[in-house]
């Protein structure tokens, strides 16, 4: 596995890899005008297009009711349960088009996604909600990365056998990330990993999360509030408003410019005045939309 | 002391008949939320073909265990192809419809195949009746209850150890997250149908070898319904155990009470359980599902 990978379209030596990747693109996640109804009424998702490359983490950022998670759902196949549909667009990986495809077939395929809240299994056990996750792969493989999961969080080697609802809130995102990675997934798909966890155990998470993404070569597309946070590790943004993506570009530049930071990403600059100016960023925002 | 010792362990007989079909209730509910009500019928299917297959070849009776899982485990699943799986995602109310419009048609499938007169169900397990320190029991009554005890410690070991059966507890926890481990849904829903099919089949073949054999049969599944709400209908070995219960509670009705009582006194039972226990001795406060 390859350290940082380089950002340009053409010269991404992945895509020549035994993926069997189409050579036209580097991207391994492309979604491309997509578009998505709840209730086939609801237009969640007006216009999605966003490109993933191998071997990189990409940042989607926006604010409450943006349509992040529904672009993730989608991705996975699992707005179904919902009544949500892909209305237009199209989601390829690694070359394939995988919008029609069921769930299970996409955890095959590779993507693997860690919900929005944790969600774990909560009436069962550490050990299996991380069994659960290697649903997918032969016994002995899941015997190895179940090791592989303890190594990477210590801390849950003492509570393998404890009930999971009963964890803390750091310990079970370790068990979701966990969970998630016994499959040894191509593209993980994170949905605001740090909600409501403390500071330290937001940046434990963040340092795994990156460990993953340039020692292992792992593909991630992370969802967070934290947009500063998520941007200090991430190699792309994108920022979603009301359906769309507004705006991709580079983390530096989407930090360099003051107005895009106050609009779509909830800070300013200057972080010592971010409480004092919530209430009026707040007004301003709801204004811009309307 | 001896009449009452008596009652208990006869009505601990009927109880592990009561258990056994319990747990198949609990089986389909636990993993698709679904009370089917068909399943006294479906017990009746599986004794009858038992039964003919009994009159056509001499069959040991090692050789018809075997026999039953194999019919009920093909029963079951056809029964989920044709009637379960085509209202997958369409109310659990309205499945639960369709599991009473199957109850009648089996019934009367059963009573065209082959009649409505009583068989003599013959095994190869002798009818001397054997005395164990003052208390007289048949054979099969005992085989009954071994057969209970083996199939409650094969539940609880396949819903800690094997995958499937903890991907079935996961999927009753939280379906939507099941899918996104790659678990397939209709996978599980039909290895519950063919595992309670199964439990259902043994325990109409050990019913009928020790009464008879005829349609009222299929009353056994309404008959252990009680014990099934009693253990918690999302509990399979709760429910097992609450077939004990109302197996000997009715077995003290009827011997001390009146006769007339007895089937009443199981009903009796769970409406003073569930006021204390809205879900059951065994069962959890809330499952959630999609
Ligand atoms: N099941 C659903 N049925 C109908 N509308 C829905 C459903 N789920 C989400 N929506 C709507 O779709 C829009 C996008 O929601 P989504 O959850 O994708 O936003 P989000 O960007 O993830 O927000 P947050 O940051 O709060 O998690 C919202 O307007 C929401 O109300
Ligand atoms: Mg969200």
């Amino acid at each position: 596995m390859s350290g940082a990978p380089p950002r340009g379209r053409e010269t991404d030596p992945a895509s020549t890899t035994a993926e069997g990747m189409t050579a036209t693109s580097s991207a391994l996640l492309e979604l491309t005008n997509v578009q998505i109804f709840y209730d086939k009424a609801i237009e969640a998702v007006r216009d999605v297009s966003l490109s993933v490359k191998k071997g990189s983490l990409v940042a989607l950022l926006g604010a409450n009711g943006a349509g992040k998670t529904t672009v993730l759902k989608a991705i996975s196949g699992i707005l179904f349960p919902e009544d949500g549909t892909v209305e237009g667009g199209t989601i390829e990986f690694d070359g394939k088009n995988i919008a029609a495809m069921e769930p299970d077939e996409i955890v095959r395929s590779g993507i693997v996604l860690v919900p929005e809240g944790r969600q774990l299994f909560d009436t069962l056990t550490v050990e299996e909600n991380l069994i659960m996750g290697g649903y997918t792969t032969t016994q002995r493989n899941a015997a190895e990365a179940l090791e592989r999961i303890y190594d990477m969080f210590p801390a849950l080697t003492g509570r393998r056998h404890s009930v999971s609802g009963y964890l803390s809130g750091g310990e079970q995102q370790m068990v979701a990330l966990g969970r998630a990675l016994m499959s040894k997934p191509k593209l993980l798909m994170l949905d605001e990993p740090t909600l409501g966890l403390a500071p330290q155990i937001i940046e434990e998470i963040f340092s795994t999360i990156s460990a993953l993404v340039r020692e292992e070569g792992t593909t991630v597309l992370l969802v967070e509030q934290n947009a500063q946070l998520a941007l200090s590790v991430a190699d792309y943004g994108y920022i979603m408003e009301n359906g769309r993506v507004v705006l991709d570009d580079t983390p530096e530049r989407l930090l360099r410019n003051d107005d895009i930071c106050e609009f779509y990403l909830g800070f300013s600059d200057a972080g010592a005045r971010k409480n004092m100016r919530d209430v009026k960023h707040y007004k301003r925002r709801k204004r811009w939309l309307s | 002391m001896d009449y009452f010792l008596d009652l208990v362990i006869s009505g601990l007989m009927v109880g592990a008949l009561y258990g056994i079909i319990a747990m198949g209730f609990a089986m389909i509910y636990k993993a698709t939320g679904v009370v089917n009500f068909a399943q006294g019928e479906v017990l009746m299917l599986v004794a009858y073909i038992a039964y003919t297959l009994t009159t056509l070849i001499d069959m040991p009776f090692w050789l018809l265990i075997p026999a039953t899982i194999m019919i009920g485990m093909i029963v079951g699943l056809i029964v989920e192809f044709l009637f379960i799986r085509p209202m997958i995602g369409e109310p659990v109310f309205a499945t639960v419809m369709v599991t009473i419009g199957l109850a009648v048609f089996i019934r009367s499938l059963v009573v065209l195949l082959w009649d409505a007169f009583p068989h003599e169900f013959v095994t190869s397990l002798s009818e001397q009746v054997i005395e164990i320190s003052g208390i007289r029991l048949y054979p099969s009554q005992i085989v009954a209850f071994i057969t209970y005890l083996v199939l409650m410690a094969a539940f609880w070991s396949f819903f800690r150890y094997s995958r499937i059966g903890i991907a079935m507890r996961a999927v009753a926890n939280k379906e939507t997250v099941a899918l996104l481990m790659g678990i397939r849904i209709k996978h599980v829903y039909a290895v519950a149908w063919a595992l309670s099919s199964i439990i259902a089949g043994i325990a109409g073949v050990l019913f009928a070898s020790i009464y008879d054999l005829d349609p009222t049969i299929s009353a056994m599944g309404l008959n252990a319904f009680p014990a099934a709400i009693l253990g918690g209908l999302d509990s399979v070995l709760g429910s097992g155990f609450g077939g004990l219960i109302i197996g000997v509670v009715e077995n003290l009705t009827g011997g001390y009470l009146s006769t007339g009582l007895k089937s009443v006194s199981g009903f009796v039972v769970i409406i003073l359980v569930l006021m204390v226990r809205p879900y059951g001795l065994f069962g959890e406060p809330e499952i959630e599902r999609v």
